[in-house]
């Protein structure tokens, strides 16, 4: 029976060491996080991302932006996860799922106009409210011309 | 005697409640463009509106208590409007000033509001001798002292600003000056964005986070400027991120955990700055090849100077550490100063590091480093250093009196000598 009991247990070890890792957001903490990109605290969570890297790290941002610099920067291959706060919500979705919309006179921290939400729902219900903009993909954020807009 | 002082609360009750019956809404509206309305002293609640070219004029005991979320005033489509010697006070802005041509604020003292001036697509602006105190907490909780947005023309003087997020935030601004204001206890003392021709002078800021915080700008000029005591964990004297023709000058730049860092800026120039005390004076990342430190003292400082591999012109600059000579008697030192230090560089990525800063191991490791460092050719190298701090040049001068009188007690002493020995 012990024998037994102790293959069942060997077995659960090794089925929780070949899981994926999971990389969580972290809460903000103003007092002490700053952009990594800009250097700017991190004051307007609402529009907050950050990145989980595979090492255990977090990286911070201020905005979209500064987050998208980051990834143009050192690329995506130490990234565990990516999130961005939902404007809408106030709750961290995923960066490379998210829906994005554009528009010069959405106010972020970095004055980019760019912000997040969970589906495409949300950001028409946003627009309908806040004024029209350009829906995007994570895919789109690439290209995008980062800075203020005339 | 308590009758007496049943007659103080009296009187004093009176004279707060005493002009409650003028009615400020109405006198704005009756008032004819030009005209000027006087407010007596007393205080008015109410979320008060301007749509007029008028003055409003205070006086001593006048204030404006904004209702519910409200401002206390709103400025909107008009020109020459002047608000002077009001004190307000609420719960969100106190004022908020839109599409204004022409707005002078003056004399004003604002306080617990989340946020003081707002003002937004306006031009021709002057606010002077505003005080905001902000309420006690921590500065993501806060709103900004002065903010101003997508405007041009705008003059900030001689304000006191405290315990707020930024004291001055400028966004989207043309041609702005902002002289003589003192900001302590907040984030940012003034915070820079996307703003074109800027001038910030005479500035005091000590306690925040950032004296200085200046973002995606062209054309700005620092000068003169008292920044200190910035030495929070992510503190900086001046930070310029994305900034493009700058000039640095005459500051004093005290007892900060770095006194002036420059990201991904071009054309920077930092010249005839004190650096003193701070732990890391100078630093640069991604900055282009025309940005230059001369004619700076540094005194004090841990370290000097740091940079990524692209570096900084470091030239005829004044360091306190430097020991050497001076053969050719020009005032500047033979052999060339090198800024790079491993130590240092270690010091600033771990901040815990400076506690050994003066031990034997570290001594011996700098003076292993500067050896080696002395190959080192261009990147924070300056190969004219100036022996003699800026300031420093009257000490050869000759002080006539207290020569004559070091002459004639010698002499009296000689005389006094010479009398002894004859006698």
């Amino acid at each position: 029976m012990k024998k037994w009991m102790m293959i069942v247990m060997l077995c659960c070890v090794m089925l929780i060491g070949c899981s994926e890792k999971t990389y969580e957001p972290r809460e903000i903490v103003s007092e002490t996080d700053v952009c990594k990109i800009c250097n700017m605290s991190i004051v307007h969570n609402a529009y907050a991302g950050q990145i989980a890297l595979k090492n255990g790290d977090y990286e911070i941002f201020d905005d979209i932006g500064c987050l998208m610099e980051y990834i143009e920067a050192n690329g995506e291959d130490e990234i565990g996860a990516a999130y961005i706060k939902d404007a809408a919500k106030d709750e961290w979705i995923d960066v490379f799922e998210a829906v994005y919309v554009y528009n010069k006179d959405y106010w972020t921290p970095m004055n980019y106009g760019v912000v997040a939400f969970d589906t495409k729902g949300a950001a028409q219900e946003w627009m309908s409210t806040e004024g029209d903009g350009q829906l995007l993909t994570y895919k789109d954020l690439h290209d995008f011309k980062w800075g203020i807009h005339e | 005697m308590k009758k007496i002082g049943f007659a103080l609360l009296f009187f004093l009750f009176i004279s707060q409640t005493v002009y409650a019956d003028f009615d400020v809404q109405h006198a704005i509206d009756a008032a004819k463009p030009g005209e000027v309305v006087h407010i007596p002293a007393g205080r008015y609640h109410g979320n008060f509106i301007v749509t007029k070219p008028i003055m409003l004029k205070g006086e001593e005991g006048t204030e404006l208590i904004a209702e519910k979320n409200e401002p206390a005033l709103r400025i909107e489509n008009t020109a020459n409007i002047t608000v002077e010697n009001i004190n307000l006070s609420g719960k969100n802005k106190a004022i908020v000033a839109s599409n204004v041509d022409g707005l002078e604020l003056h004399k004003l003292q604002i306080k617990d509001f989340h946020s003081g001036v707002h003002i937004q697509r306006s031009k021709n602006v002057r606010i002077h001798e505003v005080n905001v105190t902000g309420n006690v907490g921590h500065y993501s909780r806060k709103g900004n002292g002065l903010a101003v947005f997508k405007s041009e023309n705008i003059i900030i003087e001689n304000n006191t600003i405290e315990q707020v997020q930024d004291g001055i935030y400028v966004e989207d601004v043309k041609r702005i000056v902002v002289q003589r204001n003192k900001v302590t206890n907040s984030r940012y003392g003034t915070h820079f964005m996307y703003t074109s021709d800027a001038e910030a002078l005479l500035n005091t800021y000590h306690h925040n986070v950032t004296g200085l915080m200046v973002m995606m700008t062209t054309d700005i000029h620092l000068e003169s400027n008292t920044v200190e005591n910035h030495v929070d964990f992510n503190g900086y004297g001046m930070l310029l991120y994305d900034v493009q023709q700058a000039k640095i000058k005459h500051n004093t730049i005290k007892n900060n955990r770095t006194g002036v860092a420059l990201q991904k800026s071009s054309n920077v120039h930092i010249e005839t700055n004190d650096f003193q005390m701070n732990q890391t004076a100078l630093e640069g990342t991604k900055v282009s090849d025309d940005t230059k430190a001369s004619n700076n003292n540094f005194t004090g400082n841990i370290l000097t100077a740091r940079s990524d591999k692209q570096g900084f012109k470091l030239e005829s600059n004044y360091y306190d550490d430097y020991s050497g000579i001076d053969l050719e008697d020009n005032g500047l030192g033979d052999v060339p100063y090198v800024a790079v230090s491993s130590f240092g560089q270690w010091m600033v990525r771990q901040p815990v590091y400076q506690y050994f800063v003066e031990s034997p191991s570290v001594i011996l490791l700098t003076s292993l480093d500067q050896q080696i460092n002395k190959t080192e050719k261009n990147m924070l190298v300056d190969h004219t250093p100036r022996l003699a701090a800026e300031g420093t040049k009257e000490k050869n001068k000759v002080n006539v009196v207290q020569m004559l009188l070091g002459l004639s007690l010698i002499l009296s002493s000689l005389w006094l000598w010479k009398r002894g020995i004859t006698e």
